[in-house]
């Protein structure tokens, strides 16, 4: 049956080559969709987890630090009782360099008192340890010693941080507590909430206790749409595939009537004439696969957003290729399985 | 005892909304070691009989006995089995796999059967031997000639040494050099203890032929006389498939051709009268009535020989 479905493979090279290479193209945007939802998935849970703390003490009513804006007196700490417990400044502001220039970058900036919760382990550099210091994101243009300027005033980055986004590639900034304040409530008796560790026993009448699980399913609201419909142009995508491996396997299978009648003729059982079509598209598919697997590496740094490969993607995307291939190749097999043998005897000599 | 017995084999079919028998009664017997010619025009059932003794095609009624096995009888979960045990086939069109050499085309169907892939390409070998074309074992049937396609296809289909081998026209599309080998092939394949039946229509191989089924039964000729018969209103005068021996030609009455259908009706194709005459094609061409004649009123013919027919009245014209 390899050897059947091999011949035939070799035979009709040219078209199983053009239908790989589509295949692969297919196959690679699949790729890079499932590292795009990955990334939406896991973005804002690596930087909540990255600014610290097991939960947010917000303002009543206020679904999350960076979905709403929240503001509270910093007195309210006092009443909140946990391991430890530091107040925050979040909010969405612009950063531009300090040779000017037209490119600003939305940021979100983190206020936290130094050191404490709220400031992130940076990964170059280090940590803020004053005023006018920031750590960046690594995915802004700015290196270490480079001046900044955050809503127009200046910071000078002390360190940069890894996977500390939100909302689809909005970089975190982190600066001094009172640096944000000023920035945010040109006041220093406002914040945005606090960071406790620990479970949080009390806390004012006025507030809510989110998770910092909490925090980051609401910041992932908001993409919500744009995740349905990367899903949904996956699903397309494998339509697409199964698509083009079906109609080459449906084509063989036409072309292949007569060998298959021949083959009937002489005792050979529809089951493994069947396996033989069957192989041959889970064949291409993974051949397809495959050289998706290589051409996401080239094609997934083009795209704007990081895209996030889980290691499962390369053991599930093949799978689901293997199972899509058989399934494309039913129409190709219904043809096969109802093949009259006697066929076999009719047509031109050649 | 005969290997091969076939016995009032009768196949029906409906085409075209019309119920059409390519073979009504047929039977004959073949022996280990004959070569059974089935002798006809196209179109008289020969590839529908090949068919039937491989297993291919149920016949509507009658007995194939091969061996000890009832062809007819097998329920079709066996038929598949009885195929790769028991028969050969060789077919027209050669029907090679085009992606596969000469010697993989030989042992595929036995790697498909349940043969190792050592066991299948070892007997290739030898029947590429067998059939003469060892160095010719690596080319794909696109570089072999049309008579070097059919004794791979003939080698194909004594993989698996089978007792009865069914060739469906070996010879019809080679030139005589090719179909002579081919001949020679299936003289000698015969030789060595086999049935071998072929359809044909190709004259050449009646001379080695040790029994030969004429397809078309031949024609109780009035050797040139003609007669008159009457038939009353409401009889039949021919069938619809039965042999044609014989040309009417109407001096009084009227007579209808009608032709069954599939469900049993009948279809009024039309209605003759006197000077006309009808039941020509048949006996002309060698087919079966392809429908029925019956008499409208009381109605006086002559009956013709198709040869008296032919000259009196078609050259007449």
């Amino acid at each position: 049956m390899i050897l059947l479905t091999v011949r035939d493979l070799r035979y009709r090279l040219v078209r199983f080559v053009v239908v790989t290479l589509l295949g692969s193209v297919v196959f690679a945007l699949l790729f890079v969709a499932t590292g795009l939802v990955e990334q939406f998935n896991k973005e804002p849970y690596l930087a909540v987890d990255a600014i610290g703390g097991d939960f947010w003490v917000l303002r009543e009513g206020v679904s999350g630090p960076f979905t709403a804006a929240s503001t509270m007196p910093v007195t309210a700490g006092d009443a909140i009782v946990a391991d430890a417990v530091a107040p925050v400044v979040s909010a969405r502001s612009s950063l531009l360099p300090e040779d000017g220039g037209d490119d600003n970058e939305e940021i979100v900036i983190i206020g936290g008192e130094v050191p404490g919760l709220g400031l992130a382990e940076p990964s170059s550099g280090r940590g803020v340890e004053a005023p006018g210091e920031v750590v960046v994101d690594d995915t802004l243009d700015a290196d270490v010693g480079d001046v900044v300027l955050i809503a127009g005033a200046p910071f000078t980055v002390v360190g940069t941080t890894t996977d500390t986004t939100i909302l689809a590639g909005i970089p975190l900034v982190f600066v001094a507590l009172e640096d944000a304040q000023d920035l945010v409530f040109r006041s220093r008796e406002v914040v945005s909430g606090f960071l406790a560790d620990g479970a949080v026993t009390a806390s004012p009448d006025d507030t809510v206790v989110l998770s910092s699980d909490e925090v980051a399913a609401d910041t992932l609201g908001p993409l919500d749409g744009a995740i349905a419909s990367i899903d949904l142009v996956r699903v397309l995508l494998w339509v697409v595939a199964i698509i083009i491996i079906g109609a080459v396997v449906y084509l063989s299978a036409l072309e292949r009537q007569r060998d298959f009648a021949v083959l009937k003729a002489v005792g050979v059982s529809n089951r493994t004439l069947l396996g033989s079509l069957g192989l041959q598209a889970v064949l291409v598919a993974l051949a397809a696969v495959a050289l998706a697997a290589v051409i996401q590496l080239f094609l997934a740094p083009a795209f704007p957003l990081k895209v996030r490969m889980p290691a499962s993607a390369f053991w599930q995307l093949p799978l689901f290729a293997v199972i899509m291939a058989i399934l494309a190749s039913l129409a190709g097999m219904r043809r096969v399985a109802r093949s009259d043998p006697a066929l076999a005897f009719s047509g031109a000599g050649g | 005892m005969a290997m091969l017995t076939v016995s009032d084999l009768v196949v029906e079919f409906v085409h075209d909304g019309y119920s059409v028998r390519p073979l009504d009664g047929m039977s004959f017997e073949g022996h280990e070691g004959e070569l059974v010619v089935l002798l006809g025009p196209s179109g008289c059932g020969k590839t529908t009989l090949l068919s039937c003794l491989g297993g291919i095609l149920t016949p509507t009624s009658g007995r194939i006995q091969v061996g000890d096995v009832e062809v007819t009888a097998l329920p079709r979960s066996e038929l598949e089995a009885y195929r790769r045990r028991t028969i050969g086939f060789v077919f027209q069109a050669f029907n090679l796999i085009p992606s596969l050499t000469a010697r993989e085309n030989i042992a595929m169907p036995m790697m498909l059967t349940g043969y190792s892939k050592r066991q299948a390409f070892d007997r290739a070998d030898e029947l590429l031997g067998v059939v003469g074309l060892t160095e010719r074992a690596h080319h794909k049937p696109s570089k072999l000639s049309g008579g070097q396609q059919q004794r791979v296809a003939v080698a194909r289909g004594l993989g698996h040494d089978p007792r009865l081998l069914l060739a469906d026209e070996p010879t019809a599309n080679l030139d005589h050099i090719q179909a002579e080998a081919v001949i020679r092939l299936l003289q000698e394949l015969r030789s060595q203890g086999r049935l071998i039946v072929v359809s044909t229509h190709d004259a050449r191989l009646v001379p080695i032929a040790d029994r030969i089924v004429q397809m078309v039964p031949d024609a109780a000729h009035d050797d040139g006389q003609t007669r008159t018969a009457t038939f009353a209103a409401g009889a039949s005068i021919f069938e619809q498939g039965d042999a044609s021996d014989v040309v009417y030609v109407i001096e009084s009455g009227e007579i209808d051709i009608v032709r069954v259908l599939a469900d049993g009706g009948e279809e009024l194709l039309g209605r003759l009268g006197p000077g006309q005459y009808f039941g020509e094609l048949g006996p002309l061409l060698g087919f079966r009535r392809s429908a029925s004649a019956r008499a409208a009123t009381r109605v006086e013919l002559t009956v013709m020989d198709p040869r008296v027919f032919r000259e009196r009245i078609l050259h007449r014209r």
